[in-house]
């Protein structure tokens, strides 16, 4: 009896750590870097960490929501592009073609970059789940179609100064004065907010999950499939339009050239969270916690001067570990 | 000649004895069929000879050598293979790769096509059916996978070709074709065990019948020597049906109406009425068009024609499961695993999957709500769970049926389909199940159960309509029915 106990305890005491695992991992990273440099652990330097992610950051959040529905979206940094050269575009060119003042075209082309992403979000959705189409090569084609279109609008080159000064106060601004909370990071903890209620507090939560879990089971228990996969492409590409207003704002640009390969951390934060690639499962608590770890990494490395080609070798290492780990957690739970 | 000998072959599983003291032979030359109803113990012997599980007790001999086998692949290599029910080829490779899977002819270390392709052809000459051995599996018609299937068996050379159900996929003229292979077969020194639940195939085809009953070994007998009502007293002896709560009369209000619902391929004009607190069965073998039917009244699966009336209300073709929800019908799918749970969730949230407009304000979730009902659930059905956020995975067949039923009956329902909810679960899980279909029943919800097991309809239904080959062939009223003959209405085509 009183070894059953000890027993007990000992395992529920190895679930918590197995469950927690990126988070032991990060405290330790954390520490390492603190105690390897001097400059790592001041409040201006977790503002930059927060700063920085805030852009990925947002899209992984999404992008946490399409996995759990076992879904992929490649397209994100094509978006991420297109949107920030739409809003250029509108602010350069339609004050002078229709008269309406700088602030309100630059909202009309937030607006319509919103409208675009919402319409990919609705063609993915409805190409995988009507006909079927792997969400990988659906998203894939969109990759190069809306990489092509930034690239047309653009005509091929960065659109630049055409934004009005407040629009470029959400990628560089601070609220609270110099040493105050960048606005991207108040932009990336609302999101989490937002994601974090979605999953755990609605049925637009409990049906993604459903779907990702099993779409059979999800549909004959009169879940709609359809609208669900259609809700979480159009999120993430939203999200995309976040991150390209934000990116675009910081460069004071938009340009086709953004968002190159955004997708690579977007799904390293996403997995590192514990999110499960085959669907049904993932935490949008966790993926926050992937953001800090990848930010954390890059940040500590840059301090340190490591070389910028070592950087890739060193996350991949992480990144490879983080996702063993996470499937030795799977296997050791089931 | 090669003799096939079991002597006291039992098998235990933890709670059941699936084979008990089973002691007959088989003999070359001849097909031996091996028929007995559902749990019988018939796959669980063949299980046993073709190394899949080992006997608890007792042995078998082949020609007076003691065997045993850890593994199928020790069986194999004692010459005994089996041609399985479901179909194992690899669809997207060739007829001879298939045949010669793992162990393809090879010269100076690369595959000898023209030798491989000459082998396999001199091999389905042998079985004198014209197959093209370059042949895409995927392109070949069922009764053409089934014969590769035996010729993959025959390759390797065995002492004992153990058919499961080989007919089960293939239509009557495909049926001939197969006979006349296994008759070819007969030839060679083959010991053939064939198991088939279509009796009327068997005098066609076998030489000998021996029948288990409850794993207990009931007789072996020639074919000529009896008569198809031997067969099936010695498959069901005698039977005591229990009685169903005699407070479950069906009124007289058509809450489910079907007319002429056609759906081409599986069933075809089927019309019949479904009234307020009756349980309805629907009998008839594995492919005659249950699943699908029932599926289509559910709006899981199209149909072609035909309408569907709800208390009167047509709904509009093809509808969907959730238009089919709101009108209050539930499905319990047959696979409860790939269609009817998210094993990887929890069991609270495989309780409340289907009712989440009733576990919500608007768009937000009411968690209470939400663990009341599934703990309604869990004790109404005496689900036995060690904690509710466990996963549903983790629990055995009988309480994730359960699940299932939970699921459903906590969008309270005014339909229920029960699609072969029995399947694979334990004696007292199912008799539970019986009893929340009565229980439901008593509150004025109509129920279908579909089910291969005849008793079970016997001992629940107030009716029951038989369906063969895709069309309602008979109804029938338990109260003086017995089980051999709705298997014999079963079997009519």
């Amino acid at each position: 009896m009183a070894n059953d106990i000890k027993k007990f305890n000992s395992r529920s005491a190895k679930n918590f750590v197995l469950d927690h695992i990126i988070e032991v991992l990060l405290i330790v990273l954390v520490v390492v870097m603190t105690l390897a440099s001097s400059t790592f652990f001041t409040w201006p330097n977790w503002a930059n960490i927060f700063r920085n992610m805030s852009m990925k950051g947002v899209i992984a959040f999404g992008m946490t929501m399409v996995i759990i529905a076992g879904q992929i979206d490649l397209s994100i940094g094509s978006t991420v592009a297109l949107s920030g050269v739409i809003i250029a575009r509108c602010c350069r060119d339609l004050p002078d073609a229709t008269g309406m003042s700088l602030t309100v075209a630059c909202i009309v082309g937030i607006l319509l970059s919103f409208v675009v992403a919402i319409g990919m979000g609705i063609l993915h959705g409805y190409a995988q789940h009507k006909f079927g189409m792997p969400s990988f090569i659906v998203t894939l084609a969109s990759l190069n179609l809306l990489y092509g279109l930034a690239g047309m609008l653009s005509g091929g080159f960065p659109i630049a100064n055409e934004f009005p000064t407040w629009f470029n106060q959400i990628g560089t601004g601070k609220v609270g004065g110099a040493q105050g909370l960048p606005i991207p990071a108040i932009i990336l903890l609302v999101v989490f907010i937002v994601f974090y209620f979605i999953m755990n507090y609605t049925t637009t939560g409990r049906s993604i999950y459903a779907v990702g879990g099993n779409p059979e089971s999800a549909r004959l228990s009169g879940i709609n499939v359809l609208a669900t996969k259609i809700i979480v492409f159009a999120s993430v590409q939203c999200m995309c339009v976040i991150a390209g207003i934000i990116n675009s704002a910081q460069v004071i640009a938009g340009s086709y050239s953004f968002g190159r390969g955004w997708e690579v951390d977007v799904i390293s934060a996403v997995v590192i969270g514990g999110t499960s690639m085959l669907g049904g499962i993932g935490k949008v608590w966790g993926t926050l916690i992937g953001i800090i770890f990848l930010g954390v990494i890059v940040n500590g490395m840059t301090i340190l001067n490591l070389d910028i080609y070592a950087q890739f070798v060193v996350r991949a290492v992480l990144m490879f570990f983080a996702v063993m780990v996470a499937t030795f957690r799977a296997k050791a739970k089931a | 000649m090669v003799i096939l000998r079991t002597e006291h072959l039992t098998k235990d599983y933890p709670g059941c004895r699936a084979l008990d003291d089973v002691t007959v032979s088989f003999e070359s030359g001849k097909v031996n069929a091996l028929l007995g109803k559902n749990g019988s113990g018939k796959s669980t012997l063949v299980k046993c000879f073709s190394g899949a599980i080992q006997q608890s007790a007792g042995e078998f001999f082949l020609n007076d050598e003691r065997c045993s086998f850890a593994k199928p692949t020790e069986a194999y290599n004692h010459g005994f293979a089996t041609v399985y029910q479901e179909m194992s080829l690899v669809s997207g490779l060739t007829v001879t790769e298939n045949i010669f899977l793992g162990r393809m002819p090879k010269k100076g270390g690369l595959i000898d096509w023209n030798r491989a392709h000459a082998d396999a052809k001199k091999m389905l000459d042998m079985m004198k059916v014209n197959i093209n051995p370059r042949e895409i599996v995927s392109r070949l018609s069922m009764w053409q996978c089934q014969v590769v299937e035996i010729t993959k068996a025959m390759s390797y050379h065995p002492k004992v070709l153990m058919l499961d159900e080989p007919t089960s996929a293939l239509a009557s003229t495909e049926i001939n074709i197969l006979f006349d292979v296994i008759r070819e077969l007969k030839k060679q020194d083959v010991i053939i065990i064939y198991i088939s639940h279509k009796l009327h195939e068997i005098p066609q085809i076998a030489d000998t019948v021996t029948v288990l009953r409850d794993g207990r070994m009931i007789g072996k007998v020639n074919i000529e020597d009896v008569e198809h009502k031997d067969i099936l007293g010695m498959m069901f002896g005698d039977v005591v049906i229990r009685k169903r709560p005699a407070d479950i009369v069906p009124q007289e209000e058509v809450v489910l109406d079907v007319k002429n619902l056609t759906r081409s391929g599986k069933f075809e004009n089927i019309s019949f009425q479904l009234h307020k607190s009756e349980v309805l069965g629907i009998a008839g073998m594995l492919g005659s068009g249950r699943t699908e039917l029932l599926k289509s009244i559910f709006g899981a699966d199209p149909y072609d024609s035909g309408t569907i009336k709800v208390n009167g209300v047509k709904i509009r073709h093809n509808a969907s499961p959730i238009t089919m929800k709101k009108h209050g019908l539930g499905l319990t799918p047959e696979d409860r695993k790939q269609e009817g749970l998210i094993l990887i969730h929890s069991i609270r949230d495989n309780l409340c999957y289907a009712s989440m407009s009733r576990t919500s304000v608007g768009w937000m979730e009411n968690r209470r709500v939400r663990a009341q009902i599934a703990n309604e659930q869990i004790e109404n059905l005496q689900i036995k769970v060690p904690d509710v956020k466990a996963t549903v995975g983790s629990l055995s067949g009988g309480n994730q049926q359960k699940v299932v039923v939970g699921n459903w009956l906590n969008t309270q329902p005014q339909i229920m389909l029960y699609d072969e909810p029995s399947r694979g679960i334990d004696v007292a899980a199912k008799q539970q199940i019986f009893e929340i279909m009565w229980e439901q029943s008593k509150r004025g919800i109509a129920t279908i159960f579909v089910s291969s097991e005849l008793e079970e309809l016997l001992e629940t239904c107030n009716r029951i309509l038989i369906m063969s080959n895709g069309k309602l062939t008979g109804e029938a009223y338990p109260d003086n029915l017995t089980v051999e003959a709705l298997y014999s209405l079963c079997m009519e085509d």
